[in-house]
């Protein structure tokens, strides 16, 4: 596959990398950016596919209906048994709060 | 120089006032609850959860549309909005994007004469254009060089509501936000109070040449948590895009958090695209369908609008506007102020005038709910009819108002028990007129003299000797006679 | 043959006639276990010694504490003489992307080694209410991803009972690679490409991805919301369907398990095969693969297995079933570029709530920011395959590119679900009750071949993926051996909540081979041992 080939340049998949809140070393970057690429020429076999515009989306393979659709949630309250063992869990945890670190603002004039 | 029209779209996020919560059983409403308490696997984001609707939700989502004359559609689909913030433990929303509960519809805004450049008062109408069901989000606040994460608010139902930009001054923003939260109460379905944020609300916010009509970039003002605030934080907004363009500078679709203490606008981080959320269907969740039969036993009790209300009221019972603007304000008391005219039947404009006198102060002081008050609108009624036939004065009808609040005793047995039936005997009033009439030598003679108006000092010495029980009105005849 | 060797069926009769005690059931997996499976994954594993390589390593976590106190409690109530559950006494492993209470639960991902799930899952829990002993939580591909179980950041990864130079398939491989050691007889297992069917083929036991919705997916961590379902792994088709039914059924806490009746499976088992409609499809007997140079190139499937294929057909016809060839499933080839998309979109969402601030990993460097928090607690935390799907998935949901490649996909996923109906149909051409295929286009192959090649890897679920599409059931059977020495497994997919009439199709063809050669044939690691 020749650079010009590749759907996924540089510099795609920096921007990729910084939505997906990643740090890559060189290595992984290079490996991973590879097997994109790859993976995408595999997708777009689906490019060649005559759809009929009007196919439906399907989010689900089996169809739901009146016959196998649970019912919506009563609006009932039921307490969590054991809440400390939700916090308990989290890396940083002080004064009842989790804690993490600043996100930057500024100010406007 | 250029003059240059502003240009409003608001986005209020309205929680419902369910008892549970969206997608698990943790309460709603945690306002008192120590940080983190109310929470539970789901709404914490563990992994491995999945999201189940809350019917309440969906019934009150309806009842919002109806009210906004929006259309419900027959399916709608949950979406996640997918975006990185420590308030948000799954990572992504769950929310509606392409297929929403309700589409259009729209809110008639009366502007009142004191919010009118022009000092007349006009009616504006304002399109929603879309509502859609979501997740609450959690709360952040700063501490120091961190930040502290409380997670009792997520999964908190809300309603977002998008207007078109039809909203041109911060006073009609205003305006809009009061009667979306009267119409909220009005329907029950949020507490609206904007303090607790349970009605939310961001601006969206641009200028333009009067007379032009494409839409300028805007910027996006959030976290505005008082009707008073948004004003300011508009104008302020307004005024810093106005300098901005006449300097030459172009505006930036910033987001821009308003601080109530400093009330100053704030930049926050740049406006993402919509792009970045990487919206798709909630695959945990099925599509929302809502049958015709639902909706209809979701709509069976659904009240007229205030602003029909208020309109019936100036038609039907002859109420001045100002009345019935009142009289409507919240649903609760215009529902009394109907029932006590049916019970009454006498001059609407009667009831209303002890209502706003008398009634409206109770209520105001003992934060009481008209709806569950022992004073009942039967009991006004039956108080008005009192003064009416001339068994009480209209003093001893007022004075009585606590008093059946406090007992819930009816008016009649309240007269009867403490004697305070007019006296309108000729003859005792009669005794008591010529014994003030001995006892005042002295305004005898002055009223002989001309001077009129000492009648009104005659007749209260009456009723301060009858102690208020006296009819007034005969009290007066008799003492024209004796004076004469 | 020892305990551990016999039915779940076979030993919940010895306890029910007080023959055996639970304890001793569990003692006996327990000594298995010791015997063959080595040491359990771990995130630190140090070099990969001489005795590695022989070992099974289906673990991760076990916990026989847990299963002895369950063992004893079943034990309890038989003495007392009270109905025990209808799993009683019957050891299970679980494929540790299942959260179990008080357990780490690690999906194979160094960002949740330290989670302690809180909650236990619908399926675990339906499991556990029926008595059966919780051995502890079985390796597999890191949050699921892959197909040979070797992506786990617990190593060493499981490795194949009958040769251990193979991988046992995944991503439920130490799941099918205990239960084919006899370590367990039960497994939990999770199919979203076929991840239970084709470790199932390659370690010779049975696997059967049920109906979507037909099991809870609560406290399964997700991969492909839409297309995850968890299943049984059994030696049997009899024990498949005891599992089966003490887990299915509707779930309040998920709102895609149907809440259809749950049927007796274990008594549909002896119905007549007589009458049912059988079919096969030329698109199930060709596979694609992508070459070096970036080409695909089609070819038929191998010799043996469409022998294997046709084998199975003889002896279903000869029980008076009906063969109905050349059914067409023209869009089956679509399976895994479809896949490509949207199990990746699904998942670059489900692993966005790993970011350091509410459990698991979070980075021990300085952090400035809280971005920086995100993005170095996930880039240290994940391995390269969650990495590569949250990338694919971010490319491709993207608003700019969702028109193009994940709506599409979507539409695909019709048309590989309208082959299903048209097959299905009971008014249809082809009225099938069935579709036989096979399950895998390979046997078992070696560990390291093709780990790495995400492309190529992916492709090993082409005969399984349909199915995810689809939302129909599908179920694995042993069919015999390669020449290689290894297990060749049989697929029968079925319409929507047929689950029944794949468990009794499966349980006729063991009752008509139960006398073959190679059904004495026994997994590698337990002749050495």
């Amino acid at each position: 596959m020749t650079e010009k080939e590749q759907a996924i340049s540089p510099e795609v998949f920096d921007h990729l990398v910084q939505l997906a809140a990643l740090e890559l070393d060189e290595q992984q970057a290079e490996y991973l950016r590879r097997e994109l690429n790859s993976q995408l020429s595999a997708i777009r076999e689906l490019e060649a596919i005559q759809l009929d515009p009007e196919t439906p989306l399907a989010s689900h393979g089996v169809p739901y209906d009146e016959h196998n659709s649970p019912a919506l949630r009563a609006d009932e309250w039921q307490a969590c048994a054991d809440v400390d063992a939700i916090t308990r869990q989290a890396p940083q945890f002080e004064d009842g709060y989790l804690i993490v670190p600043d996100i930057p603002h500024t100010t406007l004039e | 120089m250029t003059a240059y029209e502003t240009v409003i779209g608001l986005e209020t996020h309205i929680q419902l006032n369910t008892l549970t919560k969206i997608f698990c059983a943790c309460k709603a409403d945690s306002w008192e609850d120590a940080p983190n308490t109310n929470i539970c696997p789901v709404c914490t984001g563990l992994p491995g959860v999945l999201p189940v609707l809350n019917e309440r939700v969906v019934e009150k989502a309806v009842l919002l549309a109806e009210a906004m004359h929006a259309e419900v559609q027959p399916i709608s689909y949950f979406d996640r909005k997918n975006y990185f913030y420590p308030d948000l433990p799954k990572g992504f929303q769950i929310s509606q994007f392409d297929v929403p509960i309700a589409l259009g519809g729209y809110l008639e805004l009366p502007i009142p004469a004191a919010a009118d450049p022009q000092g007349k008062g006009y009616v504006t109408r304002v399109r929603i254009h879309k509502l859609h069901i979501e997740e609450d989000a959690g709360k952040t606040k700063n501490d120091g060089s961190e930040r502290q994460v409380d997670f009792n608010r997520c999964g908190v139902p809300l309603v977002e509501m998008v207007t078109e930009p039809d909203l041109r001054t911060a006073d009609e923003a205003a305006q809009y936000l009061l009667r979306l939260r009267q119409l909220l109460r009005w329907i029950g379905i949020s507490e609206a109070d904007m303090e607790k944020g349970n009605l939310r609300c961001d601006a969206n916010v641009s200028i333009r040449p009067v007379g032009a009509t494409h839409l300028n970039e805007k910027t996006e003002i959030k976290n505005v948590n008082s009707i008073d605030s948004v004003r300011e934080a508009i104008r302020k907004e307004v005024e810093r895009q106005t300098r901005e363009v006449e300097e030459g500078n172009t505006i930036k679709a910033w987001t821009l958090e308003w601080d109530q203490d400093a009330g100053v606008l704030r930049k926050m981080r740049s406006k993402e695209t919509e792009a970045d959320y990487r919206y798709f269907r909630e695959p945990d969740l099925l599509p929302l369908h809502v049958s015709d039969e639902w909706k209809r036993a979701i709509l069976a009790d659904f009240p007229e609008r205030p602003l029909e209300r208020k309109a019936r009221f100036m038609q039907d019972y002859n109420l001045p506007e100002y009345d019935a603007d009142i009289l409507t304000l919240e649903r609760g008391l215009s529902d009394y102020f109907e029932a006590a005219v049916k019970a009454y039947g006498g001059d609407p404009k009667k009831v209303s005038n002890w209502m706003m006198n008398d009634l409206l102060r109770m209520i105001n002081e003992d934060h009481l709910d008209p709806a569950a008050m022992r004073l009942t609108p039967q009991y006004l009624a039956e108080l008005l009819k009192l003064v009416d036939a001339g068994t009480i004065n209209m003093t001893t009808g007022k004075a009585l108002l606590p008093q059946i609040q406090e007992s819930g005793k009816a008016p009649a047995r309240l007269v009867e028990e403490q004697g305070l039936a007019q006296v309108r005997d000729d003859a005792a009033i009669r005794a008591v007129c010529e014994q003030i009439i001995a006892a005042s030598p002295d305004e005898v003679a002055a009223y002989r003299g001309g001077k009129d108006s000492l009648m009104g000092w005659f007749v209260g010495q009456v009723m301060r000797e009858m102690r208020g029980k006296a009819d007034a009105k005969l009290a007066k005849e008799v003492l024209t006679e004796l004076l004469k | 043959m020892e305990l551990c060797d016999l039915s779940a069926v076979e030993v919940r009769d010895l306890l029910f006639e007080k023959k055996v005690s639970a304890v001793e059931v569990l003692e006996a997996c327990l000594a298995r276990i010791d015997a063959v499976d080595g040491r359990p994954g771990t995130l630190d594993p140090g070099p990969e010694t001489e005795e590695d390589t022989r070992r099974v390593h289906a673990f991760i976590t076990r916990t026989p504490e847990l299963a002895r106190a369950q063992a004893e409690a079943v034990d309890k109530k038989i003495a007392a003489g009270e109905d025990p559950g209808p799993l009683a006494g019957i050891p299970f492993t679980v494929k540790d992307i299942f959260c179990v209470k008080d357990t780490p639960s690690t999906a194979a991902s160094r960002i949740l080694a330290n989670f302690n799930a809180p909650y236990t899952a619908t399926a675990v829990e339906r499991l556990q209410a029926a008595d059966a002993l919780t051995l502890g939580k079985v390796n597999l591909d890191e949050f699921t991803y892959g197909s040979s179980s070797e992506s786990s950041a617990f190593q060493p990864s499981p490795r194949n009972p009958w040769d251990t130079s193979r991988v046992p398939g995944g991503s439920s491989g130490g799941s099918a690679a205990s239960v084919a050691a006899g370590e367990a007889f039960l497994s939990l297992g999770t199919d979203t490409a076929g991840s239970i069917r084709q470790p199932a083929a390659f370690c010779g036991v049975v696997g059967l991805k049920p109906t979507y919705g037909r099991v809870s997916r609560y406290g399964l961590i997700a991969f492909g919301s839409s297309l995850d379902c968890p299943g049984p792994l059994a030696r049997s088709a009899k024990d498949a369907a005891l599992m089966l039914k003490a887990m299915a059924g509707a779930d309040p806490r998920d709102a895609t398990a149907a809440t259809l009746d749950v049927p007796d499976y274990l008594a549909a088992l002896e119905k007549e095969v007589k009458g049912k409609r059988i079919g096969l499809s030329p698109d199930y007997f060709q596979i694609t693969f992508p070459q070096a140079n970036g080409e695909y190139s089609q070819q038929p499937v191998p010799e043996e297995m469409r022998a294997a294929v046709l084998h199975a057909v003889d002896i279903y016809r000869a029980l008076g079933a009906e063969i109905i060839e050349d059914v067409p499933m023209p869009n089956t080839r679509y399976g895994i570029p479809v896949y490509f998309v949207i199990s990746r979109v699904e998942a670059a969402s489900n692993l966005h709530r790993y970011d350091g601030v509410k459990y698991g990993y979070r980075t021990q460097q300085a952090v400035g920011e809280l971005k920086d928090l995100y993005r170095k607690s996930r880039g240290e935390g994940f391995g390269l395959q969650p990495k590569l799907r949250i990338l694919m998935g971010m490319y491709v949901s993207a608003a700019q590119y969702s028109e193009q490649y994940y709506r599409r996909a979507l539409r695909v996923r019709t048309l590989i679900r309208r082959d299903f109906e048209e097959a299905f149909d009971p008014q249809g051409k082809y009225r099938l009750d069935a579709l036989l295929t096979p399950t895998t286009p390979t046997s078992a192959f070696p560990i390291k071949d093709v780990y790495g090649d995400s492309v190529l890897m992916q492709y090993a679920d082409q005969l399984t993926v349909p199915a995810n599409h689809a939302g129909v059931p599908g179920i694995s059977f042993p069919a015999g051996f390669g020449a290689d020495g290894l297990p060749i497994g049989l697929q029968l997919l079925g319409p929507d909540y047929s689950e029944a009439t794949l468990l009794q199709l499966t349980h006729a063809y063991e009752q008509a081979s139960a006398g073959a050669e190679w059904r004495a044939k026994r997994p590698a690691v337990l002749e050495v041992h």
